[in-house]
């Protein structure tokens, strides 16, 4: 007020402003809520309300009478003919009339449209694109393959003399599924539109999960047959591992030879044989990456426990865990040597088992056989003079299988002395 | 008319004869020539040659020059095992530096491929080789880990007597161009295998004068006196010893088994009875 008298301004068209302003300000304060509260909620409302506030006050008209009916209604996009219940708004009491208001959202197929389809399926001889382009209504190629083919199927059924005339006919065999089509097509685009950058990406893990697939069919064909390789196997496998590496290029030729083996040799052969593909397929690879490659291979069938027993058995030998000098034949006799050292642990643990069975047998006919203790602790003691000569991985075994449950060979000999002495106290009773 | 015809026929007659012969005889060289190019990029199945190859650092301690910064002088290098020259396959070798370099990307287009820097600190170096064309158009990548202080760090640091770590490898190439064949056969750097009887590559083309071309052997490098010795042949030795030694436990587990596989058996016999 003081600021228009100081500018000497006319106090009527400014008052009417002001009057504007203040109501402008008053609905800009929000009510109950501080300022920067209201603002976090959007800020805010828009100058001009949407929605009048005094229409909102003074909604009901005089004239009209509304009551709400719970009252039946269909569905005519339905064809189960279901009747459900719903509030109805009725305004003196005339209830409205017409279909479900969200009926027609359901695409429908009228007779006419479906004319004029066929109609255009005839003249551009089931060409869809172009017809497609053409109908009037805008319909997507596979509502129009849908609806055709149908309706053609209906006509061929209705049609026929009897249902096994027509039940070879591809139309009634296999029915026109839209969703597939539809999921197919998006498919294909999406692969259509990839870029360079994802192709590789998707051959590199289809290669990659390719080949764990095929590890973990071979490591489950090697365990499968793992059991029973039996020790007449063994010298088999073990010259036929010799043999391979020297000619690594044609490991089929190697599976030929000895058709009598055990599966797992085999296995072990093509599981190189996958390896040496795809190494092929490089164009350019190190030494070192092979090696490492085939060893992986080698080592899938066995546990993590065992693999660390192989390169402490590598390491007792003196042999380097990688070669120093990995040419193409030393990479070939180190791999046999790691196959040769899985081969030695795999037949300490059948000969640990069958010993443990031995056991059990003396136990069981000690009392009948008082003699066979003794014959079976001599090939005991001929055991225990074996490993000291073996430094490696034999007596360590021995040791380690003390702490388990099952007897190892050096817990065998204190056996029969223990029993010994009990068997003359029985004797004297 | 006819005359006329046939005598122009007859005159026309003995360029005629002519130009279809020697027609004739160019589409068979183009003809020829094109079966070389295609045998020339043939590729070569079961036929893997192999480049044996040694990479690694030479570093040596700056003594009384050396400053916080820059403590060591190292050379990183890829040469062939034999020190023969890789460049007969190698078009050049991209030597990936530590970010703190300036320009780290350091691209050598010609035997030697080595580079020499001087600096502080021990890092990864990424090498990536590229062939040539003709051989493969995929580039490989090796990683060095650059070695500047000495194992031993008890020891005084001596900047006469390097430190020097080196690595063994070979660049497997499975199935190379007939093309590239030609090139190296005989070539002392590449390992090529017995090719099967019966199958003969065409006659070499000579060599280039030696004199002429900038030698890209390592024999007579400066470093070469610090290189390391790599014996393929003491590698097998010890190999073979440590097979050896195998199969002779294992033909003792085997005999071990069924020793006791046949008292199982005599004590079941026994027991059963």
């Amino acid at each position: 007020m003081d600021a228009k008298d100081i500018l000497g301004l006319p106090k009527n068209s400014v008052t009417q402003e002001k009057k504007s302003r203040p109501q402008k300000d008053s609905q800009r304060k929000p009510d109950g809520i501080s300022r920067e509260v209201y603002a976090l909620t959007g800020g805010l409302a828009p100058l001009i309300p949407a929605i009048e506030a005094s229409q909102l006050k003074k909604r009901p008209p005089s004239d009209e009478k509304i009551t709400w009916q719970w009252l039946p209604f269909t569905n005519s996009a339905r064809k189960d003919n279901l009747h459900l219940y719903h509030w109805v708004r009725i305004v003196n009491g005339v209830p409205p009339t017409g279909d479900y208001s969200f009926a027609k959202y359901n695409k429908m197929w009228t007779k006419e449209e479906t004319d004029q389809l066929f109609e255009l399926c005839q003249s551009f001889d089931l060409r869809f694109i172009v017809i497609a382009d053409r109908f009037p209504s805008s319909r997507t190629v596979e509502e129009l393959k849908d609806r055709y083919y149908s309706v053609a199927r209906a006509m061929l059924i209705a049609r026929a003399p009897s249902p096994g005339d027509i039940s070879g006919h591809p139309l009634v065999k296999e029915p026109y599924n839209v969703s597939q089509e539809t999921e197919r097509k998006r498919a294909l685009s999406m692969v259509l539109s990839q870029t360079k950058q994802q192709e590789r990406k998707d051959a590199e893990v289809l290669a990659e999960a390719k080949r764990i697939t095929e590890s973990r069919m071979v490591a489950r064909g090697a365990e499968e047959s793992e059991l029973p390789v039996p020790s007449n196997a063994g010298p088999e496998s073990a010259e036929r591992a010799a043999a391979i590496p020297a000619d690594t290029v044609s490991p089929s030729s190697n599976v030929q030879q000895h058709p009598s083996a055990a599966v797992a040799p085999s296995t072990i052969t093509v599981d190189n044989a996958s390896i040496l593909a795809s190494l092929r397929m490089l164009r350019v690879y190190l030494r070192t990456y092979a090696l490492d490659q085939m060893v992986q291979a080698a080592s899938s069938s066995a546990g993590l426990r065992t693999i660390k027993r192989v390169e402490q058995t590598l390491q007792e030998l003196g042999v380097n865990l990688k070669p120093r000098v990995p040419t193409k034949a030393v990479c070939a006799e180190h791999l046999e040597l790691r196959r040769e050292i899985l081969t030695l642990l795999n037949l300490q643990k059948q000969l640990q088992y069958k010993e443990a069975e031995g056991s059990s047998y003396r136990d069981g006919s000690y009392a009948d056989t008082p003699g066979t203790p003794k014959h079976l602790s001599h090939g005991g003691d001929q055991d225990r003079t074996f490993v000291p000569d073996m430094s490696f991985a034999g007596e360590r075994m021995g040791k380690r299988d003390q702490k388990r449950k099952a007897p190892g060979r050096l817990s065998e000999a204190p056996l029969p002395a223990h029993k010994r002495p009990r068997k003359s106290k029985a004797a004297d009773l | 008319m006819i005359n006329s015809s046939s005598s122009k026929q007859v005159g026309q007659d003995q360029p005629a004869t002519s130009e279809p012969k020697s027609q004739r005889t160019k589409i068979k060289m183009v003809k020829s020539e094109d079966s070389d190019k295609r045998m020339l990029n043939k590729k070569l199945k079961d036929v893997e040659i192999s480049i044996p190859i040694v990479y690694g650092n030479v570093s040596f301690w700056l003594g009384k020059k050396a400053s916080e910064y820059q403590s060591h002088k190292w050379t990183v290098y890829v040469r062939g095992a034999t020190n023969e020259d890789i460049g007969v396959v190698i078009k050049r070798a991209v030597f990936q530096l530590h970010s703190s370099f300036k320009n780290p990307t350091r691209v050598v287009e010609s035997p030697p491929f080595e580079l020499s820097e001087a600096g502080w600190g021990e890092f990864e170096i990424a090498i990536t080789l590229y062939f040539h064309s003709d051989l493969c158009d995929k580039p490989l990548t090796l990683y060095h880990h650059l070695k500047l202080y000495p194992e031993d760090e008890s020891g005084p640091m001596s900047s006469k007597k390097p430190v020097v770590v080196e690595c063994f490898d070979e660049i497997a190439f499975p199935e190379p161009s007939e093309g590239f064949l030609v090139r190296v056969q005989n070539h002392p750097a590449v390992n090529v295998p017995r090719l099967h009887t019966g199958f003969t590559l065409p006659p070499p083309v000579p060599f280039e004068d030696a004199n002429r071309k900038k030698r890209g052997d390592t024999k007579d490098h400066p470093l070469s006196q610090w290189f390391m010795n790599f014996s393929e042949a003491d590698e097998l030795l010890q190999l073979a010893a440590a097979r050896q030694q195998v199969q002779a436990h294992l033909a003792k587990l085997r005999r071990q088994i069924s020793m006791i596989d046949g008292q199982h058996q005599q004590l079941k016999t026994i027991s059963d009875s």
